[in-house]
């Protein structure tokens, strides 16, 4: 008879160090595997409701508010290039930022029937995609915290900050690489949530993270919490080495390739491989020269300005009147994230990962450097979910029926209170300066019809062939309708781009100039931009001095703090 | 014309590049499934089944008489054994090495072990596995090959598969092991453990797999209605698992660390060089030879045939590395054209980084330890190693224009056994218990 091997098969014949593959699902007991049960219908209408409002808070009033800025103007016309001349911008492209947010932008413009004509002024197709990115940011906002909690209060109390902040719907309007980067880091925040431990979701995450960051290069600081949500969520997987690799091989394939794109062009380092910041080098624009200068840029921190007092103070005079709530709320709620999270980390990586994310970038924000007003974007959806995590822990303590009133109430007046703490109002009601009630700002206020005043004067009282300095948001608007206006230019354009300078401008010579449309905003910059760095010296003084001694105003108009003026250089 | 240049370098990279793409799916392919859909179970059922084991073997002095031991002296009841050594009249060195071995083991009372001789032609694997069919009296027909270094507990993992999920056919792992033996040896070990572990997978679960030469069980009736194997075909292996899928079979591929059988790369370049030719005119054969029409779904006969073209595709990409390799210095392209003929560049980079990832998975597997040195020589190699199979390819293709068909020996000295020769005693220890 042979020996009976089946009742306990003979595993004593295998070295002990040969392993099993362990099993897949044996993942951490973390709130993020209870979050990746179904919706259900209270779900789906709080999706619903998330989205909706979304949609209603930032595609209403689109057009009209807030004013086009200065750095939508530009993505614009960077988009322009890449449709009508097959290039990354009308003029030398400086390796400022990478081209991957206005490729999209210029992929939405080409499908649409009128491209940029679609919506009136061209910066309102830029604005329509926003809006359709937000609403996609609100349903990734929504199940990255429904998953990272398991419930639905967490999600609702994160969108509700990101759908009606008045620090939200003012910036996140904007046709800005900000906003097309979040959409991104959400992205790739919600893929290796959604799909715990599956192979090519690391892929897809890293994808999505590597194209965040060629379209602004400040979602790297993103890296360290997205990186250590895929590891977590792998963690116990067989798979986890394929899955890790796959996050980088992903998130490093779009930078390789923007690295590679200026090395086949000849500019990944300067000419003579010379970084003197004093003394940039001649010749040819560099990736690397571009980079090394942006990272020595500094106007103070954020907490202290610089000395010239140029560089706005944009955390107390523009983020905190817009949203104290949220950013307050937001700074204590991250603190609160980082601390538990990392004493829970074991069991529940959640907590990190929300409290990393916004560190992340709040760090980016006050570690010291230029800082742009609507730099602030990336920090809104974090700093909500971290309010969000932190209330749902602290609801979860108290019975229901005092916890859904109370939140109901504190949304209620964070809506319909219209001073409430804050000097703009609430989210949707503000006192008018008579005292009366009406819609907040961002639903209440035209202002975009000053710069469509602003071209069509222009159109009617401008010759084709004058030599225009502007503002980039009037840009496109003036060279993609006919009949376009060759010689306009921004001043950012004829300071420091030396083909419009020397070309358009006889090499910096205020003769050159017949007109300026401008805004005060526009002069503010310019004279920042004239002596700002030792690289940046005297570069616009051509342009001032024209401004100052030669020029006479002939057209105005003012709302409010806005000032659009139109100036004739008489030669 | 430029342009037409810069059109076909395009289009070109495009597809290598999705091409590559799904190479790397495939090679991933079942660490996206759950482990258990490719793990042996982990309780075994009675034995039931009895096993035909087919062992042939061609000049294989010094290895065969371990492989007929180990397979002899394996956990399973002698009577539901029966191990047919088959060589040809003219190997006599072999012979005399089967028999002797095969009188030690009737010493220690194991009498399942015969001789199947043949004198006709072709001197060719199929032709022997043919040979010795008629003599197979079980119900599961297995072949091994003469260096295989199988484990112990084979057949309880084939048995209980067989009987726990009704499948006639099961594919078990191979494994290359001397990973650190030449400076191909660590490609060449990740190539069988990709497509073992994985890429198999996918061909079951789609029902057009080609099989692999050994390890590879039968119930002895299927073979029979089929007629036996290909002896025109280099590659018969293959050859029946596209048969036995156009027939409908099902067929169950099992990967698991614990049992896989051992083997060893080929020792020298030559050989590597001389089995590579024989694969790949092996699949051209079967290309023309034209059974996988017969699968019954599209995907399956695109799969097969996809298969089975490659290592004509693989000379191509051969010959395209070189293209590109030059024109990396002697063309000038528009930037966008460079930038999308440099995606296979980082398709390949990305399969690098996946191999080496792979290889330390295999190590961990196996209790093994990878070195950094392998892995830089295993990027040196890297663009060598695919020339050298892309010259293997054309080598096919001109022995196949030519009409030369004869069977290229690969010689097995056994460098897996010194590897693992920790793994011995406990083999040794298991044949005692068998004992």
């Amino acid at each position: 008879m042979p020996p009976d091997r089946t009742a306990a098969p003979p595993r004593v014949l295998h070295p002990p160090e040969l392993r099993s593959d362990p099993p897949r699902e044996a993942g951490v007991p973390t709130a993020a595997t209870e979050g990746l049960r179904s919706l259900g219908r209270p779900g789906a209408i709080a999706l619903i409701f998330a989205l909706l409002s979304g949609l209603l808070t930032h595609a209403y009033h689109l057009f009209d508010y807030p004013l086009y800025q200065t750095d939508e103007g530009i993505y614009m016309e960077r988009a322009w290039a890449v449709i009508r001349e097959h290039g990354l911008s009308p003029q030398t492209y400086v390796y400022d930022h990478a081209p991957a947010g206005w490729l999209m932008i210029a992929g939405w413009v080409e499908l649409l029937p009128g491209h940029f004509e679609a919506f009136g002024n061209p910066v309102n197709s830029g604005r329509v995609l926003m809006v359709i990115l937000h609403v996609a940011s609100t349903f990734f906002l929504f199940e990255i915290a429904r998953k990272l909690t398991g419930g639905l209060l967490a999600p609702l109390i994160a969108t509700f900050f990101f759908n009606f902040s008045f620090l939200a719907v003012y910036y996140q309007r904007m046709a800005l690489l900000d906003n097309i980067m979040v959409f991104w880091v959400l992205l790739s925040v919600y893929l290796p949530l959604r799909r715990r431990g599956h192979l090519f979701t690391g892929l897809w995450s890293g994808l999505a993270f590597g194209t965040s960051v060629v379209t602004k290069e400040n979602a790297i600081f993103f890296a360290p919490a997205i990186f250590y949500l895929v590891y977590r969520q792998t963690k116990e997987n067989s798979n986890k080495s394929f899955v890790i690799t796959f996050w980088l091989i992903g998130a490093s394939a779009p930078i390789v390739t923007y690295f590679l794109y200026a090395t086949l062009k000849g500019e990944l380092f300067p000419k003579d491989f010379s970084f003197n910041l004093s003394k940039p080098p001649q010749g040819h624009v560099s990736l690397l020269y571009e980079m090394w200068y942006q990272i020595h840029r500094n106007s103070g921190t954020l907490f202290t300005p610089n000395s010239s007092g140029l560089q706005p103070d944009y955390l107390y005079t523009s983020w905190l009147p817009r949203d104290p709530y949220l950013l307050v709320g937001g700074t204590i709620a991250m603190l609160i994230c980082l601390w538990v999270g990392w004493h829970q980390r074991q069991e529940n990586p959640a907590w990190l990962v929300a409290g990393g994310l916004a560190f992340g970038i709040a760090f980016y924000l006050a570690r010291g450097s230029v800082i742009l007003d609507f730099y602030v974007i990336p920090l809104i959806p974090l700093y909500a979910l971290c309010i969000a995590l932190v209330a749902d822990r602290m609801l979860k303590r108290i019975p229901v029926a005092t916890a859904v009133p109370s939140i109901t109430i504190l949304c209620a007046v964070l809506l319909l209170v219209p001073s409430g703490g804050s000097p703009d109002g609430g989210y949707l009601l503000k006192h008018g300066q008579q005292g009366q009630l009406q819609l907040a700002d961002p639903y209440h206020v035209p202002q975009t019809f000053m710069q469509n005043s602003e071209i069509a004067w222009v159109r009617h009282n401008i010759p084709t062939n004058a030599r225009i300095v502007s503002d980039d948001d009037i840009w496109v608007a003036l060279h993609d309708v006919k009949p376009v206006y060759p010689y306009d230019q921004s001043h950012w354009n004829a300071a420091s781009d030396p083909q419009v300078r020397k070309k358009i401008f006889g090499g910096g010579n205020w003769e050159y100039i017949d007109y300026f449309v401008m805004s005060n905003g526009m002069l503010q910059a310019m004279q920042l931009n004239n002596g700002s760095t030792s690289t940046s010296s005297g570069i616009e003084a051509y342009m001032l001095y024209a401004l100052k001694y030669h020029s006479s105003m002939v057209w105005s108009v003012n709302r409010g703090q806005v000032h659009l003026q139109i100036w004739k250089v008489n030669h | 014309m430029l342009d037409l240049i810069y059109a076909v370098l395009v289009l070109v990279s495009v597809l290598v590049t999705v091409q590559s793409a799904h190479t790397l799916y495939l090679t991933l392919y079942t660490w996206d499934r759950p482990p258990a859909e490719a793990q042996a179970p982990d309780k075994f059922k009675p034995p039931r089944l009895s096993f035909t084991v087919m062992l042939p073997a061609r000049h294989e002095e010094e290895v065969i008489q371990a492989t007929i031991g180990r397979v002899a002296e394996s956990n399973y009841p002698q009577e539901l054994i029966q191990i047919l050594v088959i060589c040809r009249a003219d190997d006599q060195g072999t012979i005399d090495m089967a028999e002797e071995k095969i009188g030690q083991l009737r010493q220690h009372g194991l009498r399942n072990v015969e001789m199947v001789v043949f004198r006709d032609e072709p001197i060719n694997k199929p032709h022997g596995l043919n040979a010795a069919l008629p003599h197979a009296a079980k119900d599961v027909l297995a072949v091994f090959d003469a260096e295989d270094d199988i484990h112990p507990d084979i057949f309880n993992v084939v048995n209980t598969v067989m009987e726990e999920e009704e499948v006639k056919v099961v594919q078990g792992g191979v494994q290359l092991m001397n990973f650190d033996s030449s400076w191909y040896s660590a490609l060449n070990v990740l190539e069988y453990f990709f497509w073992f572990k994985s890429r198999l997978h996918y061909h079951a679960r789609l029902g057009a797999i080609p099989l692999g030469g050994n390890t590879v069980f039968f119930e002895r009736s299927l073979i029979v209605e089929l007629g036996g194997w290909d002896e025109h075909n280099l590659t018969e292996d293959a050859e029946i698992g596209l048969r036995l899928s156009a027939a409908g079979e099902r067929i169950r591929v099992v990967y698991d660390s614990r049992y896989v059988t051992r083997e060893e790369t080929p020792p020298t370049l030559g050989h590597f060089l001389r089995q590579r030719t024989r694969w790949s005119q092996g699949f051209l054969q079967t290309l023309h030879q034209g059974s996988w029409r017969n699968l019954q779904t599209r995907r399956q006969r695109f799969l097969a045939f996809y298969t089975l073209a490659f290592p004509q595709a693989q000379a191509l990409l051969g010959l395209y590395v070189l293209f590109s390799i030059g024109t990396m210095f002697y063309f000038k392209a528009p930037v966008l054209v460079a930038l999308i003929s440099f995606l296979p560049v980082m398709m390949l980079l990305a399969y690098f980084l996946i191999c080496t990832v792979g290889l330390y998975e295999f190590t961990r597997a196996y209790g093994m330890k990878v070195y950094p040195r392998v892995v830089i020589g295993m990027l040196i190699a890297w663009i060598p190693y695919q020339l050298v199979i892309a010259y293997a390819s054309m080598r096919a293709v001109g022995r196949q224009m030519r009409g030369v068909s004869n069977w290229e020996k690969t010689r097995h000295i056994g460098a897996h056994r010194q590897q693992v020769a920790y793994r011995t005693e406990s083999l040794r220890e298991a044949g005692d218990r068998a004992a």
